[in-house]
């Protein structure tokens, strides 16, 4: 007797995710046989908010489009904005705004370490990375003030300098952590579990690849080398010297293996830019911001992130507001052609898994 | 002897005292404060130890947790989820878009003040709230439950009509069930 | 850098020789196409120049000039340049060929262009709603729709202080102290 295909709604809540989306699967008995997304339980509508507001006050709502990672879409604002005016950006400033988006993909990659085990029912690893990330907000707080949304980097350069003593604790929190990393190797990587539930699933072949645009870990997880902060390189990636991990395989197990070696790179990038820091002025000044307006034109300007390219526009028509300022993320590009395809063909059960390892974050999709 | 006031005092005093320590909050982050729910859950700052921990349906759950802005579209399922938890149960509004709107106050898409859609008992402002303010926040409500006061699931249903109709005004497509307590 | 953009301007101009374009400082490059060509020079640009990634596809609304302004944004792993193509296209009535099957995530952003600006893409099959839910107004990224007044029309607002006091004032008033006179200069 042949059964007909039955439908299930999965979400808008998923355990692992941050953020809401709902999935309908068409399923035959156990195997996904269609599959439909659906995004806006969380639009704001920003782009419409910022035709109200001037260059400043727009700069404020910023950070809030990403929450696990709220620095890279600061720097893009700052780096556009300073694209269409020609402004000048001094030397300290540009290793201070290295300084911080790696920590940044340091944080977040301990909220990932949760979300991904948490997806397969391995709490335990949650608790550990969620823990230590509390490590990282605390020098977050020490520079900026605020846990989450920092606001720090801003056109012209940074807002504050380093306090005194800041470089030794960032030191002494990185040896921490690199310790840590190795206890997470053997929690992780070395189980038996997350190791037969991860290999061969939720595969993305290189066709497939580039017929649907993706990027960022995913993309290297497939075996081609490709990354923003080398081949269209800003602030000053050019000067550091680290290295871009690839896999073979292309399913949840080899982009784990990526992300592991790309928390280490970060770490290595932190000391060096620590080592090589240059005294000076930390920002150029904006002269009367509440007044301030740009000549006409427009820039587009990328930014790797965890989870891949984030894109930037931003059009201005010589006033004091914006005219248009369009973010794209990479969970745009990822979560809702690709996914649709990729779960053709798996279980139910490893639905929430794929979606927290093709890096979806919904805030980012539906601004 | 049964009926009289001190027997009906004592056991309310007994019944409170046991439901203000284990308050389990459903698992479900509607908006951006989502964000300081894991480290306030997890090993730094401990919610366990006061009796918090996550349950993962309705049924199951006693306190509804709005952290941030709800949209229009989230609002229609939170009602939902809302009706199904089932008594005592209680409602706590997280950051200060649940206050007058915060930051997104001109934003075609979201509510305003959740005052008029669902019966609030606590408020926590900030954005984000530190997960000391959350903590902060549950022992008001713990203070609330211990004088009786906590009563939102009361004015929800004697009010049901007026809440419905400020539902209806902003949800145009209704297609749940008009309850008759 | 100069003289791939050279290369690349000649072999475009061969083949369509109505191309404007514009060169920036670093490795932008930009060209002005009409409508009925764009899925002909994209296809191009794809499968025989190398540019394989599309990063991005923007839309601005030029209210005053009664115009959207449609830009596809495609990068080339191998040459490393990016080209900017800029399409015009009506405001009365806006209809832009698909091109979803060069790129399969070009599905996404017509999607969003059809429920926030409203401008019709042929033979695009996708289903209605992206982010709205039952929506019933105008398209509402146009910059004729006024969001403030239909936020205040359609929700409820927390009445605030509707005397807006100064603030200085009334802390001095509360707490009976003099401001300090390094203090002074900071007010508005």
């Amino acid at each position: 007797m042949r059964e007909k295909a039955t439908t299930l709604y999965l979400g808008p809540q998923h355990p692992g995710i941050t953020g809401n989306m709902m999935v309908r699967l068409k399923v035959e008995g156990d195997t996904i046989v269609g599959a439909t997304t659906e995004v806006g339980y969380l639009h704001r509508a920003f782009e419409k908010l910022q035709e109200k507001r001037n260059w400043l006050q727009s700069f404020t709502l910023m950070c809030r489009f990403c929450v696990p990672e709220t620095d890279p879409m600061e720097e893009s604002y700052a780096r556009a904005v300073e694209a269409i005016e020609g402004r000048e950006v001094p030397e300290r400033a540009k290793y201070i705004r290295v300084m911080v988006l790696e920590l940044a993909r340091l944080a977040s990659f301990m909220l990932w370490y949760g979300g991904q085990n948490g997806s397969l029912g391995l709490y335990t690893m949650g608790q550990w990375s969620v823990g230590d990330r509390n490590y990282i907000l605390d020098l977050f707080e020490e520079l900026t003030g605020g846990r989450v949304y920092h606001m720090y980097i801003w056109p012209g350069g940074v807002r504050r300098d380093l306090p005194q003593g800041f470089e030794k604790r960032v030191l002494k929190t990185m040896d921490y952590l690199e310790k840590r990393l190795d206890d997470y190797d053997d929690l992780m990587f070395d189980n038996a579990i997350f190791k037969k539930r991860t290999q061969g699933v939720g595969i993305v072949n290189k066709e497939k690849a580039i017929e649907h645009g993706v990027v960022g870990p995913v993309l290297r997880g497939c075996g081609i080398r490709s990354d923003i902060r080398i081949d269209d390189p800003y602030e000053v990636y050019d000067k550091l010297d680290f290295e871009v991990p690839t896999a073979e395989g292309s399913d949840i197990w080899a982009r784990a293996l990526v992300r592991r070696q790309e928390a280490r790179q970060s770490i290595r990038i932190i000391r060096q830019v620590i080592d090589m820091m240059p005294g000076g002025e930390f920002y150029n000044k904006v002269p009367n911001p509440q007044k301030w307006t740009l000549p006409k034109g427009d820039a587009y300007v990328r930014t790797e992130s965890v989870r891949g390219e984030i894109g930037m526009y931003i059009a201005s028509d010589g006033g004091t507001n914006p005219r248009r300022v369009h973010l794209r993320g990479a969970a745009y590009v990822h979560a809702i052609t690709l996914l649709e395809d990729v779960l053709i063909g798996e279980n139910i059960a490893d639905v929430s898994a794929i979606m927290n390892s093709l890096g979806t974050c919904p805030p980012e999709i539906e601004r | 002897m049964i009926n009289d006031k001190n027997t009906q005092k004592l056991v309310d005093v007994i019944q409170n005292w046991a439901r203000k320590h284990s308050i389990w909050v459903l698992a479900y982050g509607t908006g951006c404060g989502a964000i300081e729910i894991p480290p306030t859950m997890t090993s730094r700052y401990d919610a366990e130890r006061l009796g918090v921990r996550g349950a993962a349906t309705p049924r199951q759950a006693d306190v509804l947790l709005i952290t941030g802005y709800l949209t229009t579209k989230t609002l229609k399922r939170v009602i939902r989820v809302y009706e199904q938890m089932q008594d005592p149960k209680y409602v706590i509004g997280f950051g200060s878009c649940t206050i007058n709107g915060g930051m997104y106050y001109d934003s075609y898409n979201t509510i305003k003040v959740l005052d008029k859609y669902l019966p609030v008992d606590v408020y926590i402002n900030g954005c984000m709230p530190r997960p000391e303010a959350v903590l902060a926040g549950f022992g008001k409500l713990q203070e609330l439950i211990a004088a009786g006061k906590a009563d939102g699931a009361k004015k929800y249903k004697e009010n049901l009509d007026w809440y419905r109709e400020n539902q209806k005004r902003i949800i145009p497509n209704w297609v749940m069930p008009d309850y008759n307590w | 850098m100069q003289e791939l953009k050279q290369k690349l301007t000649a072999n475009i101009k061969a083949a369509y020789p109505e191309i404007k374009e514009k060169d920036y400082p670093g490795n932008r490059l930009d060209f002005t196409v009409d409508k009925q060509y764009l899925v002909s020079i994209l296809t191009y640009l794809k499968e025989s120049l190398g540019y394989i990634h599309l990063s991005h596809i923007a839309c601005v609304d030029w209210l005053e000039e009664g115009e959207f302004e449609v830009i596809f944004i495609l990068w080339s792993p191998e040459e490393k340049l990016k080209v900017f193509l800029r399409v015009r296209v009506d405001r009365e009535n806006p209809v832009m060929p698909n091109v979803d099957m060069i790129w399969r995530q070009a599905n996404t952003y017509e999607r969003e262009m059809r429920e926030m600006f409203g401008i019709q893409f042929e033979g695009l099959e996708a289903p209605e709603e992206f982010v709205l839910e039952d929506w019933q107004g105008p398209p509402p990224m146009r910059r004729d729709f006024d969001t403030e007044s239909y936020a205040n029309e359609t929700f409820f607002h927390r009445p605030g202080r509707e005397d807006a006091l100064d603030v200085r004032e009334e802390i001095i008033k509360r707490s009976r102290e003099e401001i300090p006179d390094f203090a002074k200069k900071y007010s508005r």
